[in-house]
């Protein structure tokens, strides 16, 4: 026919990949079984990297024990980076879930995935808690506060201890059940095709589900209900974090932007790791058929969007800071941004903000596959150079029973210890998702599934274009 | 010799799809043909041809005139009016990046509204030919064509499914 | 997720044209009572114009108080045009469609009444461009870009200029409708504003891309405006209370909250003055619903911040002033009416889906997020002030006078009737935008049943 040399195609062939339903399920299950050889050297050299890290870690506590918190600031630093980035990653999954957003579909499992990581942030926020230094000063010298400032306000009996290890476990708790329900539908296929171990595993934890209408329903419902608790819950556990563990151990430094501008910084490289994650099981995971360039191309403007939140918030506490000029004020600007940690602020602003800026500036390079990984790979260089900066900082500020910041101290460089901690349990954190990626599928199979049903390219008049359902 | 328009009115929006084919076909240029609608249709819903632009460059010239306004504006009154306020600096940049960054802004989106102007062509001084039949949903089909060519092309739009067709005179003498 | 019967052209422009073709009985009667009022809030500006601001009950130190609260209130109305059209217009969000153009000329009328305010409230109206505009080249003299406010107009301008600018042109294709429609006198103005629009693939493809740069584009700049507006009162230390580091993105998440329930209660009411219940659907008023429940949550979470690092600093004068917010009468009353008509109560009136497609509890949820809103400002505004410690000797309470409340119900007069004028001269809702959102309509077989979709260009 002549008129279809003439079919308009507004986006390159690999923007939307059409799955088989028929052959989807089976697929990605004996995927999950037996993993590509690439799979094994990865888990290899994360396992040694998270050795070295468990190393590090002894070594620290043989040297400066659990007293002081201030040798604890690079342990700190790396726990937050993994707690920022998979305490949110779930929620990428619930957000576009909730949207009803399809191209968020070959992403949800990767970010629910996370979930997992749950466990190692609770092991990690042990020793934490146990250098948190106590609310009530033990002894007042000169001018020094009685009860530190800190958001509990002395307050009610177990704080801080007991209310932020439940924030910790329970968001793990919650994370873990979310993948569950989420992963049920999956795994109750996947115990078909499974044998020995597997099998039995896959059948414990697929339960009862045999995918009548009723249990589809409940697990919407159950997805939604624990979606919005799981976002409040995160809220307020990133807001115990940030202030307890980063602005109560500054003497002086009031700022209620800091949680939330945690909370984006949490947003934006947890999305961040999620692309990247996607990316490499499209180029080398040989998945090119599940994930088309859309998930990227969608997921780049909200990165885009992140990136200048981010800066928004820095800059509303930064003007705020400079303009009041008080002198607690210009110390911790000095300390924070220009001169204790003066580079380590230069390469946060750098690759958190100006390099992802104007990578995902231009819709062409949005439009492929690899514009979006690219921007993440300097957003979590540029997140771990926040945790650094900021907790590191918070940890080796001085006496957290000052009234003010009166000087500004100098910098904490990370010794040897420190940088096993930090490579090490990064390291490790990929080796428990890549062990977690072994039991469930790393596509969600039913959301893929489900996906084929609403999207379709049909003709309309002499083009041909996407054709989305939305069924309710 | 000036080309002359010929406008056919086509009740189904793919018959006037068709009707370009057809035009094609008998030899004429795509640039001598357009769809007038009373909607926005997707980009090559009627395999018109692809428009080319330069649109993107508006808003980044803008930004930059509006960058350095708000640069000049800013440094060169507070030097020319040096009165210390607060123990802050006489070129304070904080509080000159936010005029300038609402600088940027203005420039960046007057640009924007001069070059979408610039590049739809607008305003445009003569309808031409046209038929207020198209905001109530019919698809206008508008060529332009040489005179001898008016008999051949007329009857190309008419067997596509055009439910009229105009000619200039008919249409001077409805203005 | 769409529901109502399939549109003609011919009858979407009839139906979305009649305000302006065939003039409403009521149209007259509405306009005398709404000039009545604005006249009366003229009048009394100029009371206080040629009496001074004594009329007033401004005191020291508080020194802000009605006019400014509805100055705020009146920007954060403003900030529903932007992020309705913007935002759901670049998250491709089909039903934005209906709402787009009111919000949008919403947020022009409510900016330009919020404009108004802190020019009165400056006492010597006439006084303020010297504040403000860098004219002055034969004396040398400048004003201060070192104060935030000068930082306010600069934005205040930048919003209102893009904002017109953005209706104007995505108003140029209906006004051809309007041309083609009309006779006489009208159809000569209504040509002249056409700008000869033809209607051609170039043209509707730039009117396209336009809507999509300029949302880009503006969408920063409404995200300063609020900011800067928070700035007028976050970069003062001597008002403890007001300088905290949130008041950014506090004030913006807020702005959003009031505005886009203000935009719910306009649409509402254009549904049923006009009949357009085949537009503004219950579905569209359910979708704004949703999405108000995440906004206001969210502004929960920063007012909690808010409050929280307020206290957290434990300083007399931040601690006085939250006293007297939470414990002092009237002051903690009025606190607990605003958490509940702000947040608790319309939140849970959006949470079930029959309630959100109830119209009436719809206009209820949305009224009282505004006077929760209003209130919120004052709350803010009138008691931080009131204890403002450093440089003060006297802590003082306000009452507003009778000029300032007559003032205030004025602007609310004087939006009502902008919006209706406009109503009459040109359509709120963008005719090719439900047009094109017509035949984009299609559906997906699944098993026995039939699924809305849309055809995506991209």
């Amino acid at each position: 026919m002549a008129e279809h040399a003439h079919h308009h195609q507004p986006y390159p062939d690999d923007m939307w990949v059409f799955p088989r339903r028929e052959t989807a399920a089976q697929d990605l299950v004996s995927r999950t079984i037996a993993p590509i050889s690439r799979y094994r050297i990865a888990l290899i050299i994360t396992g040694v990297l998270l050795a070295l890290g468990v190393v590090g870690f002894i070594a620290r506590a043989a040297t400066d024990g659990f007293d002081d918190h201030a040798p604890w600031g690079y342990y700190m630093a790396v726990f937050s980076f993994l707690f920022m980035i998979t305490g949110a990653a779930p929620l990428v999954a619930v957000g576009f879930r909730f949207t009803k957003s399809h191209w968020r579909r070959p992403l949800s499992r990767i970010s629910e995935l996370f979930a997992v990581l749950g466990v190692l942030n609770v092991l990690m926020f042990i020793p934490l808690l146990m250098v948190l230094p106590p609310l009530k000063n033990p002894e007042v010298v000169g001018h020094q506060l009685e009860i530190r400032r800190s958001i509990w306000f002395g307050g009610p009996i177990g704080s801080p201890y007991w209310w932020d290890m439940l924030g910790v476990v329970g968001l793990a708790v919650l994370g873990m059940a979310i993948l569950w329900l989420s992963a049920m539908p999956d795994l109750a296929g996947a115990k078909l095709t499974a044998t020995g171990f597997r099998r039995k595993l896959y059948g414990l934890l697929a339960g009862r589900w045999y995918g009548s209408k009723r249990q589809w329903n409940i697990q919407k419902a159950g997805l939604a209900m624990l979606g919005a608790f799981y976002f409040m819950f995160l809220l307020f556990v990133q807001f115990i974090v940030a202030s307890e563990f980063g602005m109560a151990l500054v003497p002086g430094w009031k700022d209620s932007i800091f949680p939330p501008l945690y909370t984006i910084v949490s947003f934006q490289s947890s999305l961040a790791t999620i692309l990247l994650v996607l990316f490499i099981l499209r180029k080398w995971g040989g998945y090119e058929q599940y994930i088309g360039v859309s998930p990227f191309w969608s997921a780049s403007k909200i990165l885009f969007a992140l990136t200048m939140l981010w800066t928004y918030h820095l800059w509303a506490f930064f003007i705020t800071f400079w303009y009041g000029r008080l002198q607690v004020e210009q110390n911790i600007l000095k300390y924070f941004l220009f001169e204790s940690y003066g580079w380590v602020f230069f390469v946060n602003v750098v690759f958190s903000f100006f390099t992802p800026f104007f990578i995902l500036l231009w819709n062409p390079v949005r439009k492929k596959a690899w514009g979006a990984p690219l921007a993440a790979c300097f957003i979590l260089v540029g997140t771990l150079a926040f945790n650094i900066r900021i907790f590191v900082g918070a940890f080796n500020a001085g006496h957290t029973f000052d009234h003010f910041l009166e000087t500004v101290p100098p910098p904490a460089w990370p010794d040897l210890w420190d940088i096993f901690m930090v490579g090490g349990f990064i390291g490790g954190a990929v080796f428990i998702y890549l062990l977690a990626a072994r039991v469930f599928p790393i596509l969600s199979v039913w959301e893929i599934k489900e996906g084929a049903l609403y999207q379709k390219m049909e003709n309309f008049m002499h083009g041909r274009y996407m054709v989305l359902a939305k069924p309710e | 010799m000036p080309k002359l328009p010929v406008l056919g009115l086509f009740q189904d929006a793919n018959n006037a799809a068709d009707a370009g084919d057809a035009l094609r076909q008998a030899g004429i240029s795509d640039k001598d043909y357009d769809f007038l609608t009373d909607a926005p249709y997707p980009e090559g819903a009627f395999g018109e041809r692809v428009e080319h632009h330069r649109l993107y460059i508006f808003p980044f010239i803008g930004a930059v005139l509006g960058l350095t306004s708000g640069v000049l504006l800013t440094s060169m009154t507070q030097m020319a009016y040096p009165l210390v306020q607060g123990g802050k600096p006489i070129l304070s940049l904080p509080p000159m990046a936010i005029i300038c960054y609402e600088g940027t802004m203005l420039g960046a989106i007057l640009f924007t509204i001069l070059g979408i102007m610039f590049e739809s062509r607008l305003p445009s001084p003569k309808l031409g030919l046209y038929d207020t039949r198209i905001t109530d949903g019919y698809i206008g089909v508008l060529v332009q064509c040489d005179e001898a060519q008016l008999g051949r092309v007329s009857g190309i739009l008419t067997q596509a499914g055009a439910v009229d067709v105009k000619r200039q005179a008919a249409a001077a003498a409805t203005a | 997720m769409q529901e109502g019967r399939a549109l003609t052209p011919t009858q979407i422009n009839r139906d979305l044209l009649r305000p302006i073709l065939e003039q409403p009985k009521w149209f007259w009667p509405a306009v005398f009572v709404l000039s009545l009022i604005v006249l009366v809030g003229v009048s009394v500006a100029g009371y206080m114009i040629n009496r001074g601001l004594g009329v007033t009950g401004l005191n020291r130190p508080v020194a802000w108080a009605f006019m400014i609260t509805n100055f705020v209130f009146w920007i954060g109305i403003s900030h529903a045009g932007v992020m309705l059209s913007a935002i759901l217009r670049l998250a491709k969000a089909e039903w934005r469609r209906p709402a787009t153009r009111a919000a949008e000329v919403l947020t022009i009328f409510a900016l330009s009444t919020a404009l108004t305010m802190p020019i009165m409230h400056t006492g010597r109206p006439w006084r303020a461009i010297y504040w403000l505009f860098p004219y002055d080249f034969a004396r040398g003299v400048w004003p201060s870009v070192r104060s935030p406010l000068v930082w306010d107009p600069s934005a205040i301008m930048t919003y209102l200029t893009s904002s017109t600018l953005f209706v104007l042109i995505a108003l140029v294709p209906d006004i051809a409708v309007l041309r083609d429609h009309t006779t006489g006198v009208a159809h000569r103005i209504y040509s002249l504003l056409s700008l000869g629009w033809q209607g051609n693939a170039r043209q509707w493809k730039f009117q396209v891309v336009a809507g999509v740069l300029l949302s880009a584009l503006i969408l920063p700049v409404f995200v300063s405006v609020h900011s800067i507006v928070s700035w007028d009162f976050g970069m003062s230390v001597t008002v403890k209370a007001w300088h905290s580091t949130t008041f950014a993105p506090y004030f913006v998440i807020g702005a959003v909250h009031s505005g886009v329930s203000a935009v719910v209660f306009v649409m509402i009411i254009l549904r049923q003055i006009y009949g357009w219940q085949d537009y503004i659907r219950k579905e569209h008023i359910d979708a704004l619903g949703r999405l108000l429940i995440v906004v206001a949550t969210a502004w929960f979470y920063f007012l909690c911040m808010e409050i929280i690092f307020g206290i957290y600093g434990r300083e007399a004068d931040e601690l006085a002033m939250r006293e007297m917010q939470f414990l002092q009468y009237p002051w903690n009353v009025l606190m607990i009416i605003f958490a509940g008509i702000t947040y608790f109560l319309p939140v849970a009136l959006w949470l079930p889906r029959t309630f959100r497609r109830n119209l009436w509890i719809m206009s209820f949820a949305c009224i009282s997020v505004n006077v929760g809103m209003w209130l919120e400002r004052y709350l803010i505004i009138v008691p931080g002030l009131a204890r403002k410690q450093v440089f003060t000797f006297t802590w003082q309470t306000y009452m507003p006078s009778w000029v300032e409340l007559t003032l205030v119900l004025s602007t609310f007069g004087l939006v009502s009737l902008l919006l209706l004028l406009f109503s009459r001269v040109f359509p709120l809702i963008p005719l090719y935008d439900i047009k094109e959102g017509e035949f984009l309509r299609t559906s997906v077989q699944v098993g026995r049943r039939t699924v809305p979709a849309t055809i995506r260009e991209d």
